[in-house]
C-alpha cells in the first residue's frame, strides 16, 4: 500500500512536471475545460428554464444533482479518465507490454499517469453549483450530512471508474472497443441530465442496474437531501461491490488473455 | 527441471489463433456468419536452458518467432503449453518478486517520458521497484558514467539521438540491479559506432555485474561479439543451440580474397573454399599481385546457410 502510495506521487510529480513543459499546454486546459461546463451548464438550464419539476424533484434538487454529477465526472476527468482512455491503444499496439513487466498493478499505473490539472476548475464549478442548490433548496445541512454525501460521492466514483475500466477492457477480447465508448458516452449524456428517479420498468433495470449510470448522482443527492432509504443505499452497496468485482474480474482476464502484438 | 539453470524451458510451445478472411465483400459476409480461422505456430516446442552469467544470443529470420519466446520468458503471454521456469517463477503469473529480478528491453518500444529528462524518469521507476536512496544514487551515477552519459542526465529525452536514447533505456533496465536481462533488437536502427558501443557497455555489464543476458538480434556482428552460446530459431523451433564460434566455423565455408595488380585487371575478386585458401594464395602469388586481402563470408550469406542447412537437418 505504502509503495503504491509512492509510485501514485511519482507519477503525478511526473505528469506535472511533463505537462509543465508546454506553458499554453498546461494553462489551455483550464480554459478550455471552464468553457466547456459553462456552455453545459447553458444548454440545462435553457432545457430546464420552464420546467417546475422534474419527477419528484424540484429545481433546487436537480441543480444539487447536476452538481454532483458534474464534480463525479470533473473527478473522473482530474485522476483517471485520459490514462483509462488509453487502455484500448495500449493494447492494440502492445504498448501494454512494458506495464506488464513492471513490478507494480498496471492498472494502477495507468490510471494514475496521465492525470489532468486542466480539468481542477470543473471540480471547483461542481462544488459551486452544489453549494447554489444547497442554497436554493433552503436546507440546513449538518457534519452527518456532509460526510454521508461524501461517502457517497467516493462510492460513485468508483462506480464511474468500475464502468470507464470495464468498457476498456473489452479491448482485450476484441479488436474494435470504440462502439462501447459511444454507448458510455450516450448513457452519461442522458443521466447527466436526467436524475434515477425518473427511470421506471425496463428503463430502471437498465440504468440503475445494467448500466448504472442512473444511479451515480441520484443516491448522493438523496443522501443530502434526506430521501436515501436503506434500499437505496444497499442497492448502491450492491451495486459497486458487483461492478468492482466483475471490473477486476475482466481485468485479470483481459490481462491472461493479452497476446501482445508482433513487433 | 534443473534448479541450477536460471532459464528452463520444456517443449515450450505458443499457438495463435487467426482470422481468415476471404477476398471481397463476398468473403466479408461469409466471414460474418461463418469464421475461419488458422492456427499459427509461433514457438513450437523449444527446449532451453540458460545458467547463471550466460550471454546467449537468439537468432532467427523475422517471423522465427524470437520475441514471442521472450514475451514468454518474461511473463507478458502465457504459453499454449510446455513447461517454463524463470529464476524459479512461472513468469505468467506475474508475481512482482519475479518482475523486480528480470529487466527487459525492447529495441521498438520506449520506457522513456519524451518530454522529460532522464533524471525526471529514472525518480519513477525508483519508487516501482523500491530502490532506497541511496543505492539509487549509487546505480544512477555508474551507469551514467559507464554509458558517457552524465551531461546528458538533465535533458529532454526527445533531444536525444537514437543511440543516445538507447542507452537510456539500458539505464532504466539496468537501475535496479536485475539478475537477468532480456534485450530483444536493442541496436535496431542505430549505427555502427552507437552499436559498437551499446556492444561493449552489454558485454561489461555481462562480465562486471555477472548479469545473465538473453539478446535478440538481426545483427550478426551483436552475437558474435557479445554471446559465447547462440541459439538459433526457424519457423518457431529451435534449430541450432551451441557455441557462437562452433556456428561460424561451420558454417563460414568460403574466404573471399580480392587482389590487386600493377597491370590489367588490376584488381579480381575469387571466393574459394577455406581448405583450399592456401593453394589459391600460392597459385595468385605467381601473377605478383600489388597487394592482397583475405575476408571472411560476408554475415548475410552465413546467416542464411545458417536457416537454410540447419533447417534440412532437422526436417
Amino acid at each position: 500500500m505504502r509503495k503504491n502510495i509512492r509510485v501514485i506521487k511519482a507519477l503525478i510529480r511526473l505528469r506535472f512536471q511533463n505537462l509543465m513543459t508546454f506553458r499554453i499546454g498546461f494553462f489551455g486546459p483550464f480554459l478550455v475545460d471552464g468553457s466547456l461546463f459553462v456552455v453545459q451548464l447553458m444548454i440545462f438550464s435553457a432545457v430546464y428554464a420552464n420546467v417546475e419539476r422534474i419527477g419528484s424533484w424540484g429545481h433546487g434538487q436537480m441543480i444539487l444533482y447536476i452538481g454532483t454529477f458534474s464534480l463525479i465526472n470533473a473527478v473522473n476527468m482530474v485522476v483517471y479518465f485520459f490514462g483509462i482512455s488509453s487502455i484500448p491503444w495500449k493494447v492494440k499496439s502492445g504498448e501494454m507490454d512494458l506495464y506488464l513487466t513492471k513490478p507494480v498493478s498496471p492498472l494502477l499505473r495507468l490510471s494514475f499517469e496521465r492525470v489532468n490539472p486542466g480539468s481542477i476548475p470543473l471540480v471547483l464549478m461542481s462544488l459551486v453549483i452544489i453549494a447554489y442548490g444547497v442554497h436554493k433548496t433552503g436546507m440546513e445541512i449538518g457534519a452527518g450530512t456532509v460526510l454521508s454525501y461524501l461517502f457517497w460521492v467516493g462510492l460513485m466514483t468508483l462506480l464511474y471508474y468500475d464502468m470507464e475500466v470495464m468498457m476498456r477492457c473489452v479491448s482485450f477480447f476484441l479488436v474494435s472497443s470504440a462502439k462501447m465508448e459511444q454507448l458510455e458516452e450516450a448513457c452519461l449524456e442522458l443521466c447527466m441530465q436526467l436524475p434515477g428517479t425518473v427511470f421506471y420498468g425496463v428503463y430502471k433495470l437498465i440504468f440503475c442496474c445494467v448500466l448504472p449510470y442512473g444511479i451515480m448522482a441520484t443516491v448522493p443527492v438523496k443522501s443530502l437531501v434526506g430521501e436515501c432509504t436503506p434500499g437505496t443505499a444497499l442497492h448502491a452497496l450492491i451495486v459497486t461491490c458487483v461492478f468492482t468485482g466483475i471490473t477486476c474480474a475482466l481485468w485479470k482476464g483481459g490481462i491472461r488473455r493479452y497476446n501482445s502484438a508482433s513487433s | 527441471m534443473n534448479t541450477q539453470n536460471i532459464i528452463d524451458t520444456q517443449n515450450l510451445t505458443k499457438i495463435y489463433r487467426r482470422f481468415q478472411k476471404k477476398e471481397g465483400l463476398r468473403g466479408s459476409l461469409q466471414g460474418l456468419i461463418k469464421r475461419e480461422y488458422e492456427e499459427k505456430t509461433a514457438v513450437n516446442s523449444v527446449s532451453l536452458s540458460v545458467k547463471a552469467g550466460e550471454f546467449v544470443g537468439l537468432i532467427g529470420p523475422n517471423g522465427a518467432g524470437k520475441t514471442t519466446l521472450i514475451k514468454m520468458l518474461t511473463g507478458i503471454i502465457a504459453p499454449t503449453s510446455g513447461s517454463i521456469e524463470v529464476l524459479g517463477y512461472y513468469p505468467n503469473d506475474m508475481k512482482n518478486a519475479f518482475k523486480k529480478k528480470y529487466a527487459v528491453v525492447m529495441g521498438q518500444k520506449s520506457q522513456l517520458f519524451m518530454e522529460l529528462t532522464m533524471n525526471d524518469t529514472l525518480r519513477l521507476f525508483k519508487e516501482i521497484y523500491e530502490i532506497p536512496e541511496a543505492e539509487y544514487q549509487a546505480s544512477r551515477e555508474y551507469f551514467a558514467q559507464l554509458f558517457g552519459v552524465e551531461a546528458l542526465m538533465n535533458v529532454q529525452v526527445r533531444t536525444l539521438s537514437l543511440g543516445e536514447r538507447m542507452k537510456m533505456e539500458l539505464i532504466v533496465a539496468l537501475l535496479h540491479g536485475p539478475q537477468v536481462l532480456f534485450l530483444d533488437e536493442p541496436t535496431i536502427g542505430l549505427d555502427a559506432v552507437a552499436s559498437k558501443q551499446i556492444r561493449k557497455f552489454l558485454k561489461e555489464i555481462n562480465e562486471e555485474r555477472g548479469t545473465t543476458i538473453l539478446l535478440t538480434s538481426h545483427y550478426m556482428e551483436d552475437i558474435r561479439a557479445l554471446c559465447g552460446r547462440t541459439v538459433v530459431v526457424n519457423h518457431g523451433s529451435k534449430i541450432y543451440d551451441g557455441g557462437t564460434e562452433e556456428l561460424f566455423e561451420k558454417y563460414q565455408k568460403n574466404k573471399k580474397i580480392t587482389a590487386t595488380f600493377d597491370r590489367p585487371p588490376y584488381r579480381r575478386e575469387v571466393e574459394v573454399p577455406k581448405e583450399h585458401i592456401k593453394d589459391a594464395l600460392h597459385e595468385l602469388m605467381q601473377y605478383e599481385p600489388k597487394d592482397i586481402t583475405v575476408a571472411e563470408d560476408e554475415i548475410g550469406v552465413v546467416v542464411e546457410r545458417i536457416y537454410r542447412e540447419e533447417e534440412r537437418q532437422n526436417a
